[in-house]
């Protein structure tokens, strides 16, 4: 840290920042989740049943690296490598023929070469095949690999809390914003709106529209926050109220700002700490939520890999403890890891010091 | 209308018994679709079960109570130029139903007018077009939601209130259990922790905070259920479901229904409690941590009170402020049951029954389900706020 004799001012985020990483816990939190979360988008290249490279007579094939630029084709139908199997090429029995036979062939295939989708059709997958050295999780009762599913999972959800956490900031300020600083009529309406959608129950109204519109991933966020901004709403509203009487606010005013200049320049960024304090909790919500819904059978469509779907599956088969176990603790450690990087923000935004007697 | 909806599913329903009548079941799949189409005197009588042959205006109108419903539906026909029809309505009675261009009129056979019944043309694109007109003629009454008529559920054939009663029961046993549990610990917990701000008790139960903060509690529940559920770990609990099936649960001793019913409940109360668990521990710890800083307890401390004093009569009695606003809220989840905890633990509760209401696509239910979910939340808007005026002297509704 700065000598104390040469003291340099730091911004009070930069302050902020520092005391975050003071807070070991949630430090470390934020930094592992975010690796993994930025790795996450990379996973065919770690988890996928296609190789990363085929060196087939002399030529170069990189099926797996094309699984990850969309628009690029990853499909080499068996036969291109002499491969006699149906539909596409099977890169595990190829690996396994070409070094018994000793051929001049080779391929790499990634660190776990199983896809989240791939199922009993495909040969050697076995139903409710318990953890094993080949199958680290064990499989689902169709066959698809538990650890393969459960680590695009996690990509999908914490996207998807992301987005909707996001998605409900822009609305909550702009509306929240706007019904604190302007007030008046534009505020008793927007309240009355609140109230009533408040009151109705948010879960069963995403269920009844999502078993109505079959949801993919974006309609499904797009459900999700017609029910979520509400609470953030209210809490920029508060914010707006208290902070629009302040002095600064009547000065900016008399100086002849514009609305907009006053509503984004000078109040929003003093009203920003309890924003970015709820906002692990809000992608813990997210992630709950989504969860909650695919385990009811209302959230993304099958058979896009999800913890809820997971635990709902094992549920049903009690006996099969490892598909219960799988999901319920990836998602258990995900939240647990926000929920410090969470607490650590708060801790670093909004100090609370208690003075105690005694 | 959503895909799936009842008047689809009862015609398929319909098309598959004939299919399997008429060509032993035998038939190829090919012919499975549209293969067997109802006759258009069935299709009207099944939407006129469902309510179906009305405009969506209308049907919302009768649900609400504003507009006369027409119930027991008896089909009349009339010749190309006939323009009167007598007609046995039940219960010993005869009308007569005369026909004035499109417009139907009933009377009694005496020739005054009736006022129970009316009748009505149907809509000439849902009938045989033989030349002949047809209608029905129907009693009306003015029930809905406001006169307390739900409906009735397409699923169980029953009134929507006769259904939820039962489930309301379980929900409410449920929920009141739970929540009496997650205050009893909670509050005690976050009065303790309070008081021993950074101690190592403080430091071990965050921890625990945070970790029942970090699974949701049916997710929990599922857990529980593998591990003592009896599948490949313990068996130490039932499976699911309330208490033990019927035929066991009747012969069974008063003490013994008490036992059984503890038995199915644990897991479930465990599930329910640890979904707010860590949110009230930590609201009632924050709360007294506040007030313990605040002006006035240093005073009292100053004016030579007792510790436990302090602390009992004057800082909890603020502390518990935040606590009792939330009373309505819990209300409306004890209430209105939890759909993840009935459905993990397989509890026939009233959330269950919402959710099965949607899967079922049995409206009556799922519409009675949300008017009382959405009256129980107001009333517990209200609870909320006179129990926040109760324990707050400085709140006064004026």
């Amino acid at each position: 840290m700065a000598d104390n004799n040469n003291q340099i001012s730091l911004s009070i985020f930069k302050k902020r920042w520092l005391k975050f990483k003071t807070m070991k816990r949630g430090y470390y939190s934020f930094v592992i989740l975010l690796w993994m979360y930025g790795l996450s988008f990379l996973l065919p290249l770690f988890i996928n049943n296609r190789a990363l490279i085929v060196n087939f007579e002399d030529t170069y094939y990189f099926p797996a690296v094309a699984d990850l630029i969309p628009g690029v084709n990853a499909y080499y139908a068996g036969e291109e490598f002499n491969q006699d199997v149906p539909g596409e090429a099977k890169y595990r029995l190829l690996k396994e023929d070409w070094e018994t036979s000793d051929s001049e062939n080779w391929l790499i295939m990634p660190f776990y070469p199983f896809s989240p989708y791939e199922d009993i059709t495909t040969k050697g997958n076995k139903m409710y095949d318990p953890p094993s050295s080949t199958h680290w999780l064990g499989t689902d009762d169709t066959g698809r690999d538990v650890f393969a599913r459960l680590c695009y999972a996690f990509n999908i959800s914490i996207s998807f809390a992301l987005v909707l956490t996001v998605l409900n900031y822009v609305i909550g300020v702009s509306i929240g914003g706007a019904m604190g600083y302007f007030g008046g009529i534009f505020d008793l309406f927007f309240q009355r709106i609140l109230e009533i959608w408040s009151s109705l129950p948010m879960l069963f109204v995403v269920i009844i529209m999502s078993s109505i519109l079959k949801p993919s991933f974006l309609l499904l966020i797009f459900i999700y926050t017609l029910v979520n901004w509400i609470m953030l709403t209210y809490l920029m509203r508060a914010e707006f109220y208290r902070e629009k009487t302040k002095d600064y606010v009547s000065a900016a005013l008399s100086m002849g700002q514009t609305n907009s200049k006053i509503i984004f320049k000078h109040i929003l960024p003093n009203s920003l700490v309890p924003v970015i304090t709820y906002f692990p909790f809000s992608v813990v919500g997210g992630i709950m939520a989504l969860v909650g819904l695919d385990y009811l059978g209302f959230g993304l469509p099958p058979p896009t890999p999800s913890w809820g779907q997971m635990l709902g599956v094992g549920l049903q088969n009690i006996t099969k403890w490892w598909m219960v176990f799988s999901p319920v603790t990836a998602e258990f450690l995900t939240l647990l890891s926000i929920v410090f990087i969470g607490e650590a923000v708060r801790e670093a935004f909004d100090p609370k010091v208690y003075s105690r007697l005694r | 209308m959503a895909p799936g909806g009842p008047l689809e599913k009862t015609i398929q329903e319909i098309q598959m018994g004939m299919m399997t009548q008429g060509e032993g079941g035998a038939s190829g799949s090919g012919d499975l679709v549209g293969g067997v189409s109802l006759p258009k005197s069935a299709l009207l009588e099944l939407k006129r079960f469902y309510g179906f042959d009305k405009p969506i205006w209308q049907r919302y109108l009768i649900w609400l109570g504003g507009w006369p419903r027409a119930i027991k539906h008896r089909n009349i026909v009339f010749e190309t130029d006939q323009a009167e029809i007598e007609k046995y309505v039940g219960k010993g009675t005869y009308v007569t139903v005369r026909k004035d261009g499109d417009n139907l009129s009933v009377y009694n056979t005496d020739g005054t007018e009736n006022n129970i019944y009316s009748a009505s043309l149907d809509n000439p694109e849902d009938v045989e077009d033989d030349g002949r007109y047809h209608g029905a003629i129907f009693e009306t009454e003015f029930s809905g939601i406001f006169t307390g008529n739900l409906g009735k559920s397409y699923t169980y054939q029953q009134p929507v209130t006769e259904v939820m009663k039962p489930r309301f029961k379980v929900s409410i046993l449920l929920g009141l259990s739970g929540w009496i549990l997650s205050y009893l610990i909670c509050i005690p917990l976050g009065i303790r922790k309070a008081l021993n701000h950074g101690s190592p008790f403080d430091f071990v139960s965050s921890v625990i905070i945070f970790v029942a903060y970090s699974i949701p509690g049916w997710a929990l529940g599922g857990v529980l259920l593998v591990l003592f559920g009896g599948g490949s770990f313990w068996d130490v609990f039932p499976l699911g479901g309330f208490h033990s099936p019927k035929d066991v649960w009747d012969g069974l001793s008063l003490w013994g229904k008490f036992w059984d019913q503890l038995h199915h409940m644990i897991l479930p109360i465990i599930a329910w409690t640890i979904a707010s668990f860590a949110q009230l521990t930590v609201l009632m710890k924050n709360s007294l941590l506040e007030n313990l800083s605040q002006d006035y307890i240093r005073t009292a401390f100053a004016k030579g009170i007792t510790e436990k004093r302090v602390i009992w009569m004057h800082a909890m009695r603020n502390s518990i402020i935040p606590i009792a606003s939330g009373i309505g809220w819990i209300i409306a989840i004890v209430i209105s049951g939890s759909y993840f905890i009935e459905l993990v633990f397989n509890i026939d509760g009233f959330g269950k029954m919402g959710f099965m209401a949607i899967l079922d696509r049995d409206y009556p239910i799922t519409m009675g389900f949300l008017v009382i979910v959405v009256v129980i939340r107001l009333l517990a808007n209200i609870i909320s706020d006179i129990a926040l005026a109760l324990v707050d002297p400085r709140i006064r509704f004026k």
